[in-house]
């Protein structure tokens, strides 16, 4: 890690808003919201009926509480449900008809969204605010039979897939924020791989939050047909900015018969400044569903934003011999606040699962790791590793550890380890008296903690991920 | 029994109080009749439900008295000691014949302080408020035990479908030193329910031992919470052996409030038949400098379900803290279940706290040596969960008193193994 790239980045990199005219939904939540996010992206009735449904169970249910980080009170009422950028209202047919505002947007992001930028190997669904502006490599993916879009544009051509796996991992009556999401829902990504195809590229999205006031619901969906392979990515900056802005996506994935999904995850929304003000709420729901034999999931996260994140990318092992797999680092800083973790519900027999993850705490921050490993009783032959590590940075900030596992059979072994330290003063003298200084030593070292987990990163996200780990644990030490 | 309320003119049959005191009982409980006994929507009872499982085994609870008659005891001859006979909670009689009587003091526990502190437990709740029984134990300062203190711990033929609220006390003055082997012995033949409170009270430099076993299968569910205050330099060690009774929560909470203290907890046990056991731990290290070490092993068989909630506290100021905790349970039977919660919550930068936890058969290769030496299947899986508790006996210091242990541990295995 270079000196410069930390000092260069010692505030918020991506803080800057782009001022487009927003159309926004009437302000709060009603049933007139949601008719109206329907209709302007054209839903079938079937689809409102559905969000209906989820806003009258939202009636009667209750945000949970049983976090570590609690927030203050959201007005729902307060809040835009729907916004998109105005150009976006007569949908662009190439890149040049694309507001020149945004292009710019995306270049200042490093999203390579340019057809120059094809070499890169990524084609992007980018996700400005709510509405997808563009596709790239469609015609590649066409081609495999891959499907890969914006969520509402699956609704309206693929309705039977969509109707037959939307809300299959998350039912909309699961908790408060995936029933909200299931209600507002704007935009999000839809993938669809065929049997026996593996997608020929890295997946990616960005999602940035941009309007004011804007809490954005995304929605996606991965299937991953029998035989298929697909890596996703996914990346979010957002903005600096003063007031709190919710954030509480729903991802859905199924893998049939020896399918396998890798989704990886750089998360750096704005995480508040110094003084703990601002900052993005980030209430996710992300789940997975090995439903066929032999299939697999694997999360990979790089936790680094959000001034409160809640976050537990989980699995479900319905099919025999599938494997769930999580790996993730959450580095909190200043006043940060993060509760991540995984469930890794064993049900089919032959089922394994392994949990790596890191949590680095500095500053006033705190950072809990909460995960469930449940091996149910016909679950037979199942095992479970899990490993949880702790690092400390000062005396203020804390880490916490909350493992809920339970086994309910004799042939299944489950292993769970976790330790807490802070960095071991000899490592960093090692360091310090072959010329580095205290911050890159402490950079080299917590680089050295996470290496299980950047590993597991494709190259593209490593490198991101890497510069982000340095950054966000600038100003800790010393 | 799902509604299980208790009327207000329970207190007064227990005794006359003063007006504080009766204040804090009815008190406690309201809070206990507004909650009624926990299910698994409490964080704390999420393992053990206890409002299904008292409403499963009793159709009634009796709060009356228990006529306690004096009765024999088959008293233990392996090794020397003093003793205190304990009869359904209340304390019946005592014998310290190796020690100095002026530097111990022990009589009937009557409660005389009382916190506003709002319990959330609805257990403490209900002992609070009801709580008729017990021992306070005190030994003076500059003393050290020359023999161990053995507490019977006798549970009488006719207890049926009666909840006993006992609270006792022990507390240990600077530089001494105590060692208790606590010993139940059940001749009760029907369901009761036994909830203790206890307070442990470690001055500067105080060694406190325990240990406790019980000695037979019982039909009681038992709910203890003990509460362990340690100062300056003193010392708690904790083994546990708590087969054999149908529902038992032990919830243990130790503040180590001195610098330089240092708790130890261990425990092994095997369930059989719908044992249902938990063990709960809080360590909160308030202090710099303190040391905590646990290890929990379960043998699980037939339908039984163990439990291990452990908890470690670290506050910021407790820098050098050594936090270890280590739960292992093997799983014999695919009825069974084992269902853990390692937690660590830390708040101070300079420590090393660490935790582990498995769960799992017996390793098939290791049996496969065992029988390849001759040994038969049963013989060897015996053999193996044998080796895999006496870690833990193992680290008991004397060595009469281990080889009690031994003994009644494998007396509970073999008696298990014939049905």
């Amino acid at each position: 890690m270079k000196n410069e790239n930390i000092n260069h980045n010692q505030e918020y990199k991506y803080g800057f808003t782009t001022d487009i005219e927003n159309i926004k939904a009437p302000k709060g939540l009603s049933e007139k919201t949601i008719k109206f996010i329907s209709k302007i992206k054209k839903e079938p009735k079937w689809m409102l009926d559905w969000r209906l449904k989820a806003f009258n169970r939202l009636k009667v249910s209750k945000e949970p509480d049983w976090q570590k980080p609690k927030f203050p009170k959201i007005n729902y009422q307060d809040l835009y449900y729907y916004s998109a950028p105005k150009s976006m209202k007569d949908k662009p047919k190439s890149l040049d008809e694309v507001d020149p505002k945004l292009i710019e947007t995306y270049n200042k992001l490093g999203i390579p969204l340019n057809e120059q930028k094809k070499l890169s190997g990524v084609a992007v669904d980018a996700v400005f605010d709510s509405v997808s502006v563009a596709t790239t490599f469609k015609g590649e993916l066409t081609k495999k039979g891959i499907i890969f879009c914006p969520i509402s544009e699956a609704i309206q051509k693929h309705p039977d897939l969509v109707k037959k796996y939307l809300g299959s991992v998350i039912p909309i009556s699961d908790h408060y924020f995936a029933t909200l999401n299931s209600a507002v829902f704007t935009d999000g990504s839809f993938v669809y791989i065929p049997p026996n195809t593996r997608c020929p590229m890295e997946l990616s999205t960005y999602f940035r939050i941009n309007a004011s006031e804007t809490g954005q619901f995304e929605r996606t969906l991965i299937i991953a047909d029998k035989g298929s392979y697909v890596s996703y990515l996914e990346g979010c900056t957002a903005p600096m900015r003063d007031e709190n802005q919710l954030h509480a996506a729903n991802v859905e994935l199924i893998a049939l018969d020896d399918a396998e999904i890798k989704y990886s995850t750089v998360q750096n929304w704005y995480p508040g400044d110094k003084d703990g003000v601002g900052g993005i709420y980030n209430f996710v729901t992300k789940r997975g569903a090995c439903r066929g034999k032999n299939s697999k999931i694997s999360w990979t996260q790089v936790e680094t934003g959000s001034a409160i994140t809640w976050k537990y990318p989980s699995c479900i092992l319905q099919g025999d011999n599938s494997v769930g797999e999580f790996y993730s680092i959450a580095i909190t800083n200043n006043h940060q606040k993060a509760d991540t973790g995984t469930k890794m519900i064993h049900l089919g027999k032959n089922t394994k699962s392994k949990i790596i993850s890191k949590g680095i705490s500095a500053g006033k921050a705190d950072n809990t790791y909460r995960g469930l490993v449940d091996i149910g009783r016909k679950a037979l032959n199942s095992r479970n590793y899990t490993q949880c590590d702790s690092l400390l940075m000062g005396n203020k900030c804390g880490a916490h550890t909350v493992p809920y596992i339970k086994n309910k059979n004799s042939s299944s072994t489950i292993e769970h380890e976790a330790t807490t330290s802070k960095i071991n003063e000899e490592q960093l003298f090692y360091c310090n008296q072959r010329g580095l200084n205290q911050e890159e030593a402490v950079s080299l070292i917590v680089n050295g903690f996470c290496k299980d987990v950047l590993q597991q990163l494709p190259m593209e996200f490593a490198v991101e991920a890497q510069k982000l780990v340095g950054i966000s644990l600038e100003g800790s030490v010393g | 029994m799902l509604n299980f309320k208790i009327n207000s003119n329970e207190i007064d049959n227990i005794g006359n109080f003063n007006a504080k005191e009766k204040e804090f009982r009815l008190k406690n409980l309201d809070s206990f009749n507004k909650n009624g006994f926990p299910n698994k929507k409490s964080e704390d009872w999420k393992f053990s439900d206890l409002r299904e499982i008292v409403s499963k085994n009793f159709k009634k609870l009796d709060l009356k008295l228990v006529k306690t008659k004096v009765q024999k005891i088959n008293f233990i001859k392996e090794f020397d000691h003093n003793y205190i006979i304990v009869t359904n909670g209340e304390l019946t009689s005592s014998n310290f014949k190796f020690e100095e009587k002026n530097k111990i003091k022990v009589q009937s526990y009557s409660n005389n302080s009382f916190t506003n502190k709002q319990e959330e437990n609805p257990l403490i709740n209900l002992n609070h408020a009801l709580s008729d029984k017990g021992y306070f134990l005190e030994i003076k300062e500059n003393y050290k035990f020359k023999k161990v203190l053995v507490i019977y711990n006798l549970y009488t033929s006719n207890l049926n479908e009666n909840i006993l609220n006992c609270k006792n006390k022990i507390k240990i003055g600077k530089n001494s030193e105590l060692h208790i082997l606590e010993y139940a012995i059940n001749h009760s033949k029907k369901n009761f329910f036994n909830n203790i409170y206890e307070n442990v009270i470690l001055e500067e430099s105080a060694i406190y031992k325990n240990i406790s076993i019980y000695n037979e299968k019982s039909f009681g569910y038992f709910h203890k919470y003990s509460s362990n205050k340690l100062d300056k330099k003193s010392s708690s060690t904790f083994f546990i052996f708590p087969s054999g009774l149908k529902f038992n929560k032990l919830d243990l909470e130790f503040d180590l409030n001195g610098e330089n203290s240092e708790c130890n907890l261990q425990a092994a046990s095997y369930l059989n038949y719908d044992d249902h056991q938990e063990i709960k731990t809080r360590i909160n290290h308030f202090a710099p400098n303190c040391k905590s070490f646990q290890k929990v092993k379960n043998v699980l068989n037939s339908e039984s379900k163990g439990v291990y909630q452990g908890k470690i506290f670290v506050k910021d100021n407790a820098q050098k803290t050594d936090a270890y905790q280590l739960s292992k349970a093997i799983l014999l039977n695919d009825s069974s279940e084992f269902n853990s919660k390692p937690e660590l919550e830390i708040y101070a930068d300079d420590v090393k706290c660490s935790h582990g936890s498995s769960s799992g058969n017996i390793e098939e290769d290791s049996i496969f040596y065992l029988m390849s030496r001759g040994l038969s299947r049963q013989e060897s899986i015996k053999l193996l969960i044998n080796g895999f508790l006496s870690e833990i006996t193992d680290e008991i210091k004397s060595n009469s008193i281990k080889n009690f242990i031994v003994n009644k541990l494998e007396d509970q295995l073999h008696e298990h193994k014939k049905h």
